[in-house]
């Protein structure tokens, strides 16, 4: 199969999942015995016949099931996931506002764990049973079973409460003003507008969170490049490469790590998932304005559009990050188209 | 009983003494806690730790080391159910798509596809914020995201089987298609699937912990580390509030994963690379 045939197949199969995503975010949150009307009017206006009709009606939830997911459906085609209805904007207009946040976070964590995990893995195969080695998996282990939360929280403790080197939870310090939207992305934004100080100060308040973050994926990266590194080194052409009296430097990066970066890509694409759900947690903890707030504050008053929108925008991420993943994949590696 | 590569590991023995000891504390919480769990002393509320309260006291003045020995009582039984009933559900699901295949497989895969594209806390908070809080929600949540990837991971291991000679062989004596499945091929495939399910356990009580600390487990006076975590929020000053029940978290789940990792090595030396 040639690699366009492939990228094609792939592509194709994207609408057949947006759709299932869609059904499955609408079933999950409506096949529920909670009772919107009360999380959203409070116990007293929800003893009001009339008030609940009215609001039944305001929101369509006085249709049958698959009714209401028609009409969803055919707004959503044209671009409209409905209104919030806690904070009565469109859902679209609140996505676009807390997702950049989001992504700006799991975007710095994704990149600090590249950055540590991959040099580190490499390092613990080279030096296999080494104290290196043993102080990496270590390390790794401890990264897979800290809480998210409390490491969080510890954090501020440490470093904003005792040591005074970060800034408090927040996105921007609360003197300074969101610059002009554009990207909605703070740090763009601020640089797009010339603000020096306010680009500085947001990229201050990205450090903490972003750390606490990619604890996780930093020890899921470390030992799968240190697994990979291990399998690599035992082939021939590594031996092959020795042998021609290849440096032990240029055998390792050149000829070990780049193969064995493959399998990584694979767990790059699934721990973005993983960074998806530790934003979540890691937004309420460092009080930042995104995607995981959003999430939280709608499933607990159980705003149906928002909770739709969040589930459909974060799968339909995951799926697409998958897709870029498995194409990169067959880029690299030609096996897999063969599959 | 134990594998002897695991009894000579002493990372591995240590952790499974720290996994016993919690078990122990568990068990006899009411036993050896200094006070009751629920107990207030305004007079002492926010004391730091020192002789009267080793562990220092929270908002309310209640001790946190009794809430901390309290709160094993509730997190290690709900990651073990939580963990079980997914495999279970898992398996079944897993069993029903490997065994039967065709366009039954088909639509049981393109389904587990959709769940797992859903972030594992994000799903979950969706079905225990709609469900409403409380411990039992809070389970079953865990099941929902979690069995997909059990129904594959089953999936591929009767697949596997269904084509071994074992499997021919029963078949070619004449045994019927359920004496197939329940005494050849589920007795097979039984151990690696409690492997995976014993490796996650520590995985679900972090899952679980973190969807108390977002308000979606038990009701805050009950003693939960999640929650007793999320009750430190506002105290950064009073650091012991928060920072012991992340201990217990972080020491029970880290020996579990400690002991799965090396029952894994040992039962499987194949593995050891990972």
């Amino acid at each position: 199969m040639n690699l366009a045939v492939y990228i094609g197949r792939r592509v194709l199969f994207l609408p057949a999942m947006l759709v299932g995503i869609t059904l499955l975010t609408f079933v999950l949150s409506h096949a529920v015995p909670a009772d919107p009307v009360a999380a959203n009017l409070g116990e007293q206006a929800a003893a009001n016949p009339e008030v609940v009709a009215a609001f039944r009606h305001q929101w369509g939830l006085d249709r049958p099931l698959p009714q209401q997911y028609l009409i969803y459906i055919w707004r959503l085609v044209h671009g409209d996931m409905g209104t919030s209805i806690s904070t009565h904007q469109a859902v679209t207009t609140d996505l676009g506002q807390d997702l950049p946040a989001t992504v700006e976070l799991a975007f710095a964590a994704m990149l600090i764990s590249l950055a540590v995990g991959i040099p580190l893995g490499i390092l613990a195969g080279v030096r296999r049973d080494t104290v290196v080695d043993q102080i990496s998996r270590g390390g790794s282990l401890i990264g897979v079973s800290m809480p998210v939360f409390w490491l969080g929280l510890v954090a501020l403790v440490v470093f904003y409460a005792w040591l005074g080197w970060a800034p408090s939870a927040g996105q921007l310090s609360p003197r300074l003003s969101r610059p002009p939207a554009v990207t909605n992305f703070v740090v763009i934004d601020a640089l797009l507008a010339g603000e020096g100080d306010i680009a500085r100060d947001a990229l201050s308040h990205l450090v903490l969170p972003a750390l606490v973050l990619s604890a996780y994926s930093i020890g899921v990266i470390t030992r799968m490049m240190r697994g990979s590194m291990l399998d690599v080194l035992g082939e021939d052409y590594v031996r092959t490469a020795r042998a021609k009296g290849l440096s032990g430097l240029r055998v390792t990066l050149r000829h070990a790590a780049r193969n064995a970066l493959l399998p990584v890509i694979t767990i790059v694409g699934l721990s973005f998932g993983g960074l998806l759900s530790g934003a979540v947690i890691t937004e309420t903890v460092f009080a930042w304005p995104g995607l995981g707030s959003y999430a939280f504050r709608s499933a607990t008053s159980l705003d149906f559009p928002a909770i739709m929108g969040v589930g459909i925008v974060v799968a339909s991420v995951y799926v697409f990050a998958n897709l870029l993943v498995d194409v990169a994949y067959a880029v690299a590696d030609p096996r897999i188209r063969m599959g | 009983m134990l594998p002897r590569p695991f009894v000579r590991s002493p990372l591995a023995v240590t952790a499974l003494a720290v996994v016993a000891a919690w078990l122990v504390a568990a068990a006899a919480a009411p036993l050896i806690a200094p006070f009751p769990p629920l107990a207030q002393d305004i007079a002492r509320r926010l004391a730091p730790p020192g002789p009267a309260h080793w562990l220092g006291t929270d908002p309310l003045g209640r001790d946190i080391l009794s809430r901390v020995l309290y709160g094993a009582r509730i997190s290690i039984p709900v990651g073990m159910a939580a963990v079980a009933l997914a495999v279970l559900i898992g398996t079944l699901v897993g069993s029903i798509a490997g065994g039967v295949g065709g366009s039954v497989d088909e639509v049981i895969m393109r389904v587990t596809d959709l769940m797992l594209a859903f972030p594992t806390v994000i799903l979950a908070m969706i079905i225990s914020a709609a469900l409403g809080a409380g411990i039992r929600n809070a389970v079953i949540a865990i099941m929902v995201a979690w069995w997909p990837s059990y129904a594959r991971f089953v999936r591929g291991l009767v697949l596997a089987a269904r084509g071994r000679e074992y499997v021919e062989a029963a078949r070619a004596v004449g045994a019927s298609t359920f004496r197939v499945f329940g005494r050849h091929i589920l007795v097979n495939i039984v151990s690696p699937i409690v492997i995976l399910g014993t490796l996650d356990v520590g995985h679900a009580i972090l899952t679980f912990a973190s969807l108390s600390f977002l308000g979606l487990g038990p009701p805050p006076q009950i003693p939960e580390w999640g929650s007793m975590i999320a009750s430190g929020r506002d105290y950064l000053v009073q650091w012991w509030i928060s920072t012991f029940p992340g201990v217990a978290i972080l020491t029970l789940v880290l020996a579990l994963n400690v002991v799965g990792d090396s029952l894994r090595d040992a039962l499987d030396p194949r593995l050891r690379r990972l």
